[in-house]
C-alpha cells in the first residue's frame, strides 16, 4: 500500500474512534474538567511549597512550572495518539490482539487508532501553566519570545521520548502479559520524578533518569539551556538525536516482541 | 461472621496477587522517595519548623505508607462496576444491607493492602532513611485508631461516591476529584499549617485531614489523641449520609437492559 493510502486509513479509523467517544457527551465534558482538576491539585502541591518557602535548589516556581507544564502537554500527546500502547495489556489478556493481527496492515496502525483520546483537561491545564510560567520569566527578562518555538518542538521530542518508553515497556508484556505495574515505574513514576529538577535526586537517580528511563529528556535536559543559558543549543541537537534513537530502538523491540507473541487462546 | 467470611475472602483473593503487588510497593516506594528528596531540597536552605528535614521525611514516609490504608480503596466499593452489569439489583435484595456487606469487603481489602502494601513500604522507608520508631506504646495504639478511623471514612467517602454511579452510570470523575482533594486538603505531601491559612481552614471543615494528617501527626508524636474525637464524630456524621442515601438507593434502582 501507498504512504498516503496509510495515512487515509489512519485517518479514517481516527475519525470512527473519536464519533464512538463523543457518544457520552456529559461523561466527556466532566472527565476532562476533573482532569485538569487532579492536574491542578499536584501542581498546587509543590506551588503552595514554593509559595512558602521559595526556590527549591535555586530553582523558581515558573521554572518547576515549566518543567511541569512541558511533561504534561508531551504526555498528553503521547497519550492522545498512542494510548492503546499504555492499555496493551487488556489486549494481551483477553487476545483481543489476534484480531489486530489478521488485519492487512502493520499491528501498531491498527492498534493506535483503536482508541484515539481527546485530553481537553490536559491540554487546557498544561498549556494554561505553560503560558503563566513563560510570561512570568520573559516579564522577568530571564528569557526571550524564542522560548515559545523551542518550547513546542520540545514538546513533541518529549512525546516521541515517553511513547518510546511507553513502547519498549508494553513489548516486555510479549513476556510476561501483565504489564501494568512496570507502567507504574516507567512511565508513571519516571514522569512524575521528570516533573522537579533532576538535581534533587541522588545521582543514581538522575543517572537512571537520564539512561534507562530517559525522561530527563523530554523537559528537564532541554530547560537548562532555554531557561538558564546552559551549555549552547547543541543541546536541542541532542534531544532530538535522543527521541529518534529511543523510537527506532522501541520500534524493533517492538518488532521483535510482536514474534514472541502467544495468544491466550480463549 | 458473615461479614468476617466476607472480608477473608477479599483478603485471600488479594493473595494470589502477591507477586504483582509487591512491584507495585516499589512503585509507590519510589513515589515516597522522590517527595522526600524534594523535601531534603527545600530543607538544605530552609528550617522546616517543629520538623526539620529528618522530621519531614518521617512524615512523607508515613503518608505514603497510609495512603494504601486510607487512600487507595476500591472506586466507589466497586458499586459503579456493578451498576453498568445489573449485579446492583441483585446485591441490593441480598438480606444483607448493602452498606455493611460492601464495607465489610473493603475491610477485607484494606486488611490486605495493611499487611502487603502499608508495612513492606514503610520498612524499606525505615531502612533506606533510619527512620525512628515512637517508642511510646499509647503513641502507636492513638496512630492505630487514627488510621482505622480514616480506613472507615474513606470507605463511607467511597460508598458515597459509588452510589452516584445509579444517576450518571459512571462516577469515576468524582473519585478522581475525591483524589484530587486528598493531595490537597489531607496533608498528604504539605502539613495543613503550611497552607495558606483560608485554605487551612477549608481543610478542617472537611474530614479530609482525619484520612492523612491527624494519624501521622499522632504517629509522630506532635498530638496526643484529642484530636480522635474529630475523627469520631465524621465517622458518625459519614455513616448517617451513608444509611440515608441507601435508602434512597433503594428506590431508585433501574435495572439495565443488555
Amino acid at each position: 500500500m501507498k504512504r498516503t493510502s496509510w495515512f487515509n486509513l489512519y485517518k479514517m479509523l481516527i475519525r470512527t474512534s473519536i464519533r464512538s467517544r463523543m457518544q457520552y457527551k456529559f461523561n466527556f465534558i466532566m472527565a476532562s474538567i476533573l482532569a485538569a482538576l487532579i492536574q491542578i491539585s499536584e501542581f498546587l502541591m509543590v506551588a503552595l511549597v514554593l509559595h512558602r518557602f521559595g526556590a527549591i535548589k535555586g530553582w523558581s516556581l515558573h521554572e518547576i512550572g515549566y518543567l511541569f507544564a512541558i511533561m504534561t502537554l508531551s504526555k498528553t500527546l503521547y497519550r492522545t495518539f498512542g494510548n492503546e500502547v499504555h492499555h496493551l495489556e487488556k489486549y494481551l489478556v483477553n487476545g483481543e490482539l489476534d484480531q489486530l493481527l489478521t488485519r492487512p496492515m502493520p499491528v501498531l496502525l491498527a492498534l493506535l487508532p483503536q482508541n484515539f483520546r481527546i485530553m481537553a483537561g490536559e491540554v487546557l491545564q498544561g498549556g494554561f501553566i505553560l503560558c503563566w510560567s513563560v510570561a512570568g520569566m520573559m516579564h522577568s527578562g530571564q528569557i526571550g519570545w524564542t522560548v515559545i518555538p523551542f518550547s513546542l518542538l520540545i514538546i513533541l521530542t518529549g512525546a516521541v521520548i515517553l511513547f518510546s518508553i511507553g513502547l519498549a515497556t508494553a513489548t516486555l508484556g510479549f513476556w510476561t502479559t501483565r504489564i501494568e505495574e512496570l507502567q507504574t515505574i516507567t512511565e508513571d513514576a519516571a514522569r512524575t520524578a521528570a516533573q522537579y529538577p533532576l538535581t534533587l535526586y541522588p545521582k543514581w537517580m538522575s543517572g537512571i533518569l537520564l539512561t534507562v528511563i530517559p525522561v530527563g529528556f523530554v523537559n528537564y535536559i532541554p530547560s537548562l539551556y532555554l531557561l538558564r543559558g546552559e551549555g549552547g543549543a547543541w543541546i536541542l541537537v541532542v534531544v532530538a538525536a535522543v527521541a529518534v534513537l529511543s523510537l527506532a530502538a522501541s520500534l524493533r523491540f517492538w518488532q521483535f516482541g510482536l514474534t514472541k507473541y502467544q495468544s491466550t487462546g480463549s | 461472621m458473615l461479614y468476617f467470611t466476607l472480608a477473608s475472602k477479599a483478603y485471600s483473593r488479594n493473595l494470589q496477587y502477591r507477586g504483582a503487588h509487591m512491584v507495585h510497593n516499589l512503585a509507590s516506594a519510589m513515589f515516597g522517595y522522590m517527595y522526600a528528596c524534594l523535601w531534603i531540597g527545600i530543607g538544605a536552605d530552609h528550617s522546616l519548623g517543629e520538623y526539620g528535614t529528618q522530621g519531614m521525611i518521617s512524615y512523607i514516609a508515613f503518608t505514603q505508607s497510609s495512603l494504601w490504608i486510607s487512600g487507595f480503596l476500591t472506586n466507589g466499593l466497586g458499586i459503579p462496576l456493578s451498576v453498568r452489569t445489573g449485579q446492583i439489583a441483585l446485591d441490593l435484595m441480598r438480606p444483607v444491607h448493602l452498606f455493611t456487606h460492601l464495607m465489610a469487603r473493603e475491610w477485607g481489602q484494606i486488611a490486605y493492602q495493611f499487611v502487603y502494601k502499608s508495612i513492606p513500604i514503610y520498612l524499606l522507608f525505615s531502612l533506606v532513611f533510619s527512620l525512628h520508631w515512637p517508642s511510646n506504646v499509647s503513641t502507636l495504639f492513638y496512630a492505630a485508631l487514627g488510621l482505622a478511623g480514616a480506613a472507615y471514612l474513606s470507605i463511607c467517602m467511597n460508598y458515597i461516591i459509588g452510589v452516584t454511579a445509579m444517576w450518571t452510570t459512571e462516577s469515576s470523575w468524582l473519585h478522581w476529584g475525591n483524589h484530587a482533594m486528598m493531595n490537597l486538603l489531607a496533608g498528604f505531601f504539605i502539613p495543613l499549617e503550611w497552607l495558606p491559612n483560608w485554605l487551612e481552614q477549608l481543610a478542617w471543615l472537611s474530614p479530609y485531614p482525619f484520612l492523612l494528617y491527624v494519624p501521622t501527626r499522632i504517629y509522630l508524636g506532635f498530638e496526643d489523641g484529642s484530636l480522635l474525637w474529630g475523627t469520631l464524630l465524621w465517622c458518625v456524621f459519614m455513616t448517617l449520609i451513608c444509611l440515608a442515601i441507601t435508602q434512597v438507593l433503594r428506590r431508585k434502582v433501574e435495572v439495565q437492559g443488555g
